[in-house]
């Protein structure tokens, strides 16, 4: 039977009838249309249908004493979880048949029913859990999957009865430093520890002696993928090295997960050993390699993940003044497929990816971009050309200048509008650099539309005027408009008439004044407008009156017509976050790039432990260009071509035949020309993970 | 960790849900619709994540379906989240055969069974379908009554506290096969004048095993990287097979190694040995990246004239640049044309070529494409007479598609897949396949 029948609303009395017309007869088939009666109910607990649903509590009840089929015994588990959290006091009757499912012989029934107990949030049922479920833990004799569910459970009882559970804590310790627990268990008991810890204030940071550490990063290798990441994830800050050997050691075994490809492991052992580097002086630059190789196949997922991934690639470039990370550009151009929010996220990654070196090429990626069809995507382009601008230095900054003149002359009326926009930041950024440029600007004051390009347009002329003759006639153009503005162009407007009459007191420029005064007096009815206006009058005739000892032709200036500080764009965030932030890879707080404290504040943050070996900033660690490695590996090369230059028919080694399509070609019109080497060094020491050798190892990093 | 998963329709309106955690309100998953509306009317970007008053909803799209994960915490995993989300749509795909809003709706009993055992307290559990299948099965009607039999039926198999947690104990076939795909997809981005902006070789190895016991696989493919040990130790021998024969040594060097939770991970970084216990049936056992440069397989020279207001005109030249012998299937090139062009009229001499309006496009397609050919094809079409001031522009970029069987570009082969079972002992089958194909990105920006 399909379940879409199922799957309608039903009246209580309906299913109730069903039920006892089947309930006699002891035939498979009255069985099977039992179940279909009990699944109706479920379904309709699915659709809300609870006022209905709750009437059938009965009927539940007669069939877990009656019935033993596992499928029953789920509904009627169900049923039990759904209602305790609608209505926790109907439920109260069910107690004594779960605490009997505890004592099941079946394993799968004793997990539902302690799933069962702690998800119902009444007063009996958690008296019963904080009762039974410690015990669950302790015992010996239980088959791990229970005792899994059971150490589970301790987190949700944590939630409500507190005290109980700390009492557990130390055996959860113990079990974590025992030897020969089953792995699921040591992984259970080592997640619920650490969690528990993170979600109590109260509690002191989790923190693992270096024994416990290794012992759980032995188990990696057993673990089914999930349960890897969480150890991943509950070592970091818990296992603190009390050495850079430590800590050079744990990168060692961690180092091949970067390699696992479910994404989830991938990431929390990017972060594992992103947390270490606090712990060490100095690393290879084949690490470094691994990294950005491991980080740039990730790009290969699905979307939500790539999103995932991309916002922690902005994390880690803002991170470190040496980031972590060596991507090349080219990663980050923007597919016609990509989603809009990927699209979105790599256009934030080549800015901050830009430098002198790379921005030829970014540029020219993001002139394509800006005329893309997509006006949204051409905006932002523009946009973020406008913000390199303001970011690189006096050369780059004029490529960036002259792309958008490029642009400009593109002609589209959107194009032109942002290309205004950002043009206003360029030119506070760079006062006196691209004056050439601004009769190329002012050309198009007819064309601006949008209040943000009209304010940057009046700012322009306003600041530019010595370059311009004509300024005033231009400026009529927004002034004679002016009651049709939007409320920011008229506050611009009535600024920028003062402006010019400070500067140049002539008939001209104080007809524009008084006349936007008094527009702004008279016939506003904006209280602010008005206000400011009344303002600059008054301080207008202060200074034409008598009293003008009182105010200086000089002072008036200064207020009217200050000097405006030069702009800096901010992407820096403060390192106390960014710290938070790097321990937090691949979380939400990643992709918004907030710490957690600042939202949730009963939730510590996390923070790196002190150790000896702890840097005490993180621009400390040195990254070593491991000239060695290369040689090795270059000298291998040219041991096979040696090889297969003396043994071969010479003919066969010409470099690429005209028929060697399948061949890499060497002289492809490649843009990016560099050559990546193997992603593993080749004379990598083999280490064995027992004690012993540990102990016994003298380290050297990543010899 | 998430609280809740939930599957919702196309409006965000949620369809079935399973709460992991008490953390939230049974209601929160309501707010998710007024959400997505509300991001829809203000722009088009809507990030997999959102937030609202503190709940974080993460999400993914599937054919008609919203798969969403609540969660409460900044500190949520979100690529556990995602991984978890995805793989759940892959297993309910293995069962329902297409997951959407009307199987969802038929098959929810069984989907409830899953969420229980997928996930616990919202950390993902067993999530390997071959494994899943052992107890929960697609007809759980069956009436099973007795005790005893109560107990066969449910206990979990007993692999799933085994160290091998992919994998059941005691599977048989009559013949013991094993399939190897190597498939690599060609990702490149060119410009009109044929540069390179960008390329990159996507391989995955899939394997398909059918093999009886617990058997143990060693793969080896001439990878620099994994075998340059290997192949100087074979030189050294004087082993002559290899080098008298005169052929180049295809030692290819693969990036970004990922590999499937069955391969022995330390293993393969001390020794460089590929070694496994494979999961039955199919999966994928590897995948790489490379970015040497690569000339393009396919190079299309597209020439696009558009006289305004009267008509456009667009040549086309494609040529095959790859081995004589070798051939490329089903070649589909798909040109760009304005959305208000019509009365196409075309001009070629090999394959087939159609209008696709839906698409605003013409498609031509090449069945088989020999190496080194060149074909051409030139096609027109109207404009509307009458248009805006805007002059026409598609940033559009031509898209190809394209299959290279028997051939990978990146010149990856397998030298021997080694399958043992200690125990059994039996004659096994390995059979390998190459594909080259074109990526989802093969693309030629226009002018």
């Amino acid at each position: 039977m399909s379940d879409h029948k199922i799957f309608t609303r039903y009246k209580a009395n309906e299913i109730r009838a069903e039920l006892q017309s089947f309930e006699v007869k002891k035939s498979k088939v009255s069985a099977n249309k039992r179940k279909d009666g009990l699944k109706k109910i479920i379904a309709n607990l699915t659709l809300g249908n609870y006022n209905e649903m709750a009437y059938l509590a009965p009927e539940i009840l007669k069939f877990w004493k009656i019935e033993d089929d596992l499928e029953v015994k789920r509904i009627c588990h169900e049923y039990v979880r759904s209602f305790g959290i609608v209505n926790p006091k109907n439920t109260v009757e069910a107690l004594p048949f779960i605490l009997n499912d505890l004592k099941n012989r079946n394993e799968k029934i004793q997990i539902m029913a302690l799933k069962t107990l702690v998800a119902v949030p009444s007063a009996e049922f958690i008296d019963e859990a904080s009762r039974i479920i410690p015990s669950f833990v302790n015992r010996r004799s239980v088959p791990p999957d229970v005792t899994r569910t059971a150490i589970y459970a301790l987190k949700r009882l944590d939630e409500v009865n507190h005290d109980r559970v700390v009492e557990c804590l130390p055996f959860l310790l113990e079990l974590i430093q025992r030897e020969n627990v089953d792995p699921i268990i040591h992984v259970a008991a080592l997640n619920t520890l650490n969690s528990i810890h993170e979600s109590n204030p109260n509690l002191q940071p989790l923190k693992l002696s270096m024994e416990t550490a290794f012992n759980s990063l032995d188990l990696l290798q057993t673990l089914n993928e999930w349960d890897k990441a969480l150890v991943l994830d509950a070592l970091t800050i818990s296992a603190v090295p009390g050495s850079h050997e430590d800590a050079y050691e744990m990168i060692d075994i961690v180092l091949p997960q970067l390699q696992h490809v479910n994404t989830f492991v991938a990431l929390n052992a990017f972060k594992f050993i992103a947390y270490l580097l606090n712990y060490v002086d100095s690393v290879n630059e084949s690490l470094i390699k691994r990294f950005s190789n491991s980080i740039i196949s990730l790009l290969n997922k699905p979307p939500e993940l790539q999103f995932l991934v991309l916002r922690n690639v902005i994390l880690l470039l803002l991170s470190r003044d040496v980031p972590l990370l060596n991507l090349d550009v080219s990663y980050f151009f923007i597919e016609f497929t990509d989603p809009i929010f990927i699209k979105d996220t790599k256009l934030e990654c080549l800015y901050l990816l830009a430098n002198e070196e790379t921005l030829p090429r970014i540029l020219e990626e993001l002139e394509q971009y800006a005329t893309d069809i997509d006006i949204q995507m051409s905006r932002k382009a523009i946009r973020a050309i406008g913000n390199l601008a303001v970011k690189l230095k006096h050369h780059s900054a004029s490529e960036c200048v002259t792309a958008l003149l490029d642009l400009l002359e593109f002609g589209v009326e959107y194009v032109v509008q942002e290309i205004i926009s950002v043009f206003r930041n360029i030119l506070r950024k760079h006062p006196s650099e691209f004056k050439s440029c601004i009769k190329d600007l002012v050309k198009y004051t007819d064309s601006v539309q949008e209040p943000e390009s009209k304010n940057a347009m009046i700012w322009i002329i306003t600041n530019y005027s010595d370059n311009m003759s004509n300024y005033l006639q231009i400026f009529q153009i927004f002034s004679s408009k002016f009651l049709e503005e939007t409320l920011d162009v008229q506050f611009s407007i009535l600024n920028s008439s003062v402006k010019f009459f400070v500067r140049d007191p002539n008939p001209k420029t104080e007809k524009i004044c008084m006349q936007m005064l008094k527009s702004c007096t008279e016939d506003s009815n904006n209280p602010d407008l008005r206000n400011r206006a009344f303002m600059y009058w008054s301080l207008l005739s202060l200074a034409q009156t008598d009293k003008a000892h009182l105010l200086s032709n000089e002072s008036l200036k200064n207020i009217l017509d200050g000097e405006l500080p030069v702009i800096e764009l901010n992407t820096k965030l403060d390192p106390v976050i960014l710290e938070e932030l790097e321990l937090n890879i691949g979380t939400i707080a990643s992709i918004y790039l907030k710490p957690v404290s600042q939202i949730f504040r009963n939730t510590r943050p996390r923070y790196l432990l002190p150790s000896p070996a702890l840097n005490k900033s993180r621009g400390q660690l040195k990254i070593l260009h491991d000239t060695k490695n290369w040689n090795n590996l270059e000298s291998l090369d040219t041991l096979h071509e040696d090889f297969s230059n003396n043994r071969s028919d010479k003919s066969a080694h010409k470099k690429s035949m005209m028929n060697d399509y399948d061949k890499p070609a060497e002289t492809v019109n490649q843009l990016k020309g560099k050559r990546k080497s193997s992603s593993t060094s080749p004379s990598k020491l083999s280490r064995k993970p027992s004690m012993l050798v540990r102990k016994l190892s003298i380290r050297k990093p990543f010899s | 960790m998430a609280s809740g998963v939930y599957f919702c329709d196309i409006k965000g309106k949620p369809i079935l849900s399973r709460r992991y955690r008490d953390d939230i309100s049974i209601s929160a998953i309501d707010n998710f619709a007024p959400l997505l509306f509300e991001l829809e009317e203000e722009s088009s970007v809507i990030p997999p994540c959102l937030s609202h008053r503190d709940v974080q909803y993460m999400f993914i799209q599937h054919e008609d379906l919203y798969v969403v994960a609540i969660s409460t915490s900044l500190q949520t995993n979100a690529a556990q989240i995602f991984t978890f989300l995805h793989k759940l749509v892959a297993v309910l795909g293995d069962y329902l055969k297409t997951v959407e809003e009307e199987s969802v709706r038929d098959n929810f009993v069984i989907i409830y069974e899953l969420l229980d055992e997928m996930m616990d307290y919202g950390i993902p559990q067993i999530t390997e379908t071959k494994m899943l299948k052992q107890y929960i099965t697609q007809k759980s009607f069956k009436l099973v009554k007795a005790v005893k039999k109560v107990k066969a039926v449910a206990r979990p198999p007993t692999t799933l506290t085994n160290s091998v947690s992919w994998r059941a104990e005691g599977i048989t076939y009559k013949k013991n096969e094993a399939f190897l795909d190597m498939v690599e997809s060609v990702n490149m981005l060119m410009t009109h004048q044929g540069q390179v902006l960008r390329s990159e070789i996507i391989g995955q190895v899939k394997v398909k095993s059918r093999l009886s016991g617990m058997p143990d696989l060693k793969l080896g493919i001439n990878d620099r990287g994994i075998f340059s040990k290997i192949t100087s130790d074979v030189v050294n021998d004087g082993e002559p097979s290899s080098i008298t024969s005169g052929k180049k040594k295809l030692n290819v060097e693969l990036e970004d190694l990922k590999f499937h939770q069955c391969v022995r991970l330390s293993k393969f970084e001390n020794e460089k040995i590929i070694t496994f216990i494979p999961p039955d049936g199919d999966f994928e056992l590897m995948s790489y990246r490379l970015t040497t440069p690569v000339k393009p397989l396919i190079w299309c020279d597209v020439n696009v004239q558009v006289h305004s207001q009267s008509r456009i005109e667009i040549h086309c030249r494609a040529k095959a640049q790859i081995k004589k012998k070798t051939i490329a299937n089903n070649v589909e090139i798909l040109i760009p044309v304005p959305d208000d062009a019509d009365t196409p009229s075309f001009k070629y001499s090999h394959g087939s070529i159609k209008w696709v309006p839906e698409k605003s496009a013409i498609l031509w397609k090449i069945r088989s494409f020999s190496g080194g050919k060149e074909y051409s094809m030139a096609a027109q079409m109207g404009l509307p007479s009458i248009s805006g001031n805007e002059k026409p522009k598609f940033k559009r970029p031509v898209q190809v598609k394209f299959q290279i069987p028997y051939f990978t570009t990146s010149g990856i082969n397998v030298r021997y897949l080694k399958i043992t079972e200690p125990k059994l002992q039996y004659k096994s089958y390995p059979w390998v396949r190459y594909i080259t194909q074109s990526g989802d990105d093969y693309t030629i920006r226009l002018n």
